[in-house]
């Protein structure tokens, strides 16, 4: 049990010279010399170590290189899967921006009864603003509200003819809160003020549309999570060829002392490979597809009088997608490797 | 260097390959294993590179008791061995300039220093000029030789080979032989498992001789 406890690297010169090692006398000079260089063993390990990953990516770039269309092909699935729910995602953050705009103008508007005058209505508007869930009242009157009527109708005069104002004077009500519950509650507690005839909430749109929204949102981490595990098969299942493909060369290897992470390494830089072409070309599709869909969506836009460009990755969000999936690569390479290791026994 | 203490090793639990195995190498020995094709000499080198575990007593190599090793430790104890094998195990996709540096770059030497052992080594098993060839391009000797010098290049204390001369012709054989006394001749210990009863009679080092994974017979003990 002792051999085992010790470091690997002592055991390297204690397999030389176990002896000699164990009677030396702990003297002064020695253990400073053996500190030091022990750390300059270290620097050089970490060189060593350094120059093995720049040598295997490389490497690993270089066979990627060697059979251009199959790796293509591995990349474009990796980009396939990925543009998916990349496209989904940016679609709804365009949504969630109307969303927002939304929010702004989520009010309720406050009916008074129709006895109540001028003065009684200015009383009811403080009453309401006191209200500590009220950002801002705005009072309209009758007749502002019946302007207002005759205007979204488009009848100048169909109206003149009555003869009184059949509207009630009106309170518009900012909420500080623009949650549907809160909202709710401030209506109701609303209501029970005297003078009030009835509180209209038109909530129900703008939580279908957040309600959508967020369904959309799982309906795309769903997808983000089940093309994310397409990404991982897809790699793996091209480092599985590739790990077979090299099974001798693993083997002896192994024979000569590699560990399992310098068998490892190659394989996990050609899954990070797959994963970097795969990321650059999704984002090359999105950026293909972008220009592809905005002339008729702009032209849609423009024929509802909106101007409305669809949304582009910026470069946080190209960010994001490319370490995705570079990680996904690596990730997907790593699962195929350690799979395949623990089955690979060098004969 | 090597000790074998009541060793035996089992096969799916019928088959026994190696039973009751008692003898010791010492550092700087040259030992030749023999016996019959079966008898267990490749089990026992397999269990000296920590390949398997004995399923009765203990190895101990170099002070290691292999059995006792974590997995994580093996690779460190293997580059502590040179292997010559009956096939060779080269690759055969790079040059024999790489084959040989394979374990140098295992255990990331420096390139230069790599560069410079490498020749060396070639140099030794007089190969030097074919650095750039690949081994499909090289005879069966030539092959062997690779291999033997990619097992010396990082000048191990243990050097084991399994039938170096299995498919070589007699002078051939006795080349590789010489070259495995000179390696011993510098103080690193040297098993070699051979059934060429001929030449390891002519060379006078200590023979065990296997039977039915059992030591039969311990000759000529220095």
């Amino acid at each position: 049990m002792k051999s085992s406890a010790t470091p690997r690297r002592q055991q390297g010169a204690a397999l030389k010279t176990p002896r000699k090692a164990a009677a030396k006398p702990p003297a002064d000079k020695p253990s400073q010399r053996g500190a030091r260089s022990q750390q300059t063993r270290f620097s050089s390990r970490l060189r060593a170590w350094g120059r093995h990953h720049r040598s295997m990516a490389w490497d690993s770039f270089q066979r990627l290189v060697r059979y251009p269309l199959g790796n293509l092909l591995t990349m474009l699935a990796i980009a396939i899967a990925l543009v998916l729910p990349a496209a989904l995602w940016l679609t709804l953050d365009s949504a969630r921006l109307l969303d927002a705009e939304l929010d702004e103008s989520a009010t309720l508007t406050v009916y008074l009864e129709l006895s109540t005058d001028d003065a009684q209505a200015q009383r009811i508007e403080e009453a309401v603003n006191a209200e500590q869930s009220v950002l801002e009242t705005q009072l309209i009157s009758a007749e502002q509200g019946m302007a207002e009527f005759q205007e979204s109708l488009g009848l100048d005069n169909a109206l003149a003819g009555l003869e009184s104002n059949p509207l009630p004077i009106s309170i518009v009500v900012h909420p500080s809160s623009i949650e549907p519950a809160a909202m709710q509650q401030l209506a109701a507690t609303l209501e029970a003020f005297s003078g009030v005839d009835e509180v209209r909430l038109d909530l129900a749109w703008v939580e279908r549309l957040r309600n959508l929204a967020e369904l959309g949102r799982r309906v795309a981490l769903a997808l983000g999570a089940l093309f994310g595990l397409g990404v991982l098969l897809v790699v793996g299942n091209t480092i599985r060829l590739s790990v077979e493909s090299r099974r001798r060369e693993i083997e002896v290897v192994m024979l000569i002392g590699a560990t399992h992470a310098f068998v490892r390494r190659p394989f996990l830089y050609s899954g990070a490979w797959y994963g970097i072409g795969g990321g650059l070309l999704a984002l090359g599709l999105l950026g293909v597809g972008n220009h592809w869909l905005s002339l008729p969506v702009a032209a849609l836009a423009a024929s509802y009088g909106a101007s409305f460009s669809l949304p582009q990755l910026d470069v946080t969000g190209s960010t994001i997608l490319l370490s995705c999936s570079t990680l996904l690569g690596w990730l997907g390479a790593w699962l195929a490797v350690t799979r395949h290791l623990s089955s690979i026994r060098p004969k | 260097m090597i000790a074998f203490e009541h060793v035996g090793k089992r096969y799916g639990g019928r088959f026994e390959a190696l039973a009751h195995l008692n003898f010791r190498v010492a550092r700087g020995e040259m030992v030749f294993l023999t016996g019959h094709s079966g008898a267990g000499k490749s089990s026992l080198l397999r269990l000296v590179m920590r390949l398997e575990k004995p399923s009765r007593g203990r190895v101990v190599v170099a002070g290691h008791d292999i059995a006792q090793l974590h997995a994580s430790q093996v690779p460190f104890y293997r580059r502590q061995i040179g292997v010559v094998f009956q096939d060779h195990q080269l690759l055969f996709d790079r040059s024999i300039f790489h084959n040989v540096s394979l374990p140098l770059e295992i255990q990331g030497v420096e390139p230069r220093e790599a560069a410079r052992r490498v020749r060396a080594a070639l140099d030794k098993v007089g190969l030097l000029h074919r650095e750039k060839a690949l081994p499909i391009e090289l005879s069966g000797g030539e092959q062997q030789r690779v291999g033997i010098a990619r097992a010396v290049v990082n000048k191990p204390a243990l050097l084991l080979a399994d039938e170096p001369t299995g498919n070589l012709d007699p002078q051939l054989s006795a080349d590789i032989m010489a070259l495995f006394e000179d390696f011993n001749r510098i103080g690193t210990t040297v098993m070699i498992a051979s059934h060429d009863l001929a030449l390891i009679a002519r060379l006078r080092h200590r023979i065990l001789r296997l039977s039915d994974g059992r030591l039969v017979a311990d000759e000529g003990a220095a």
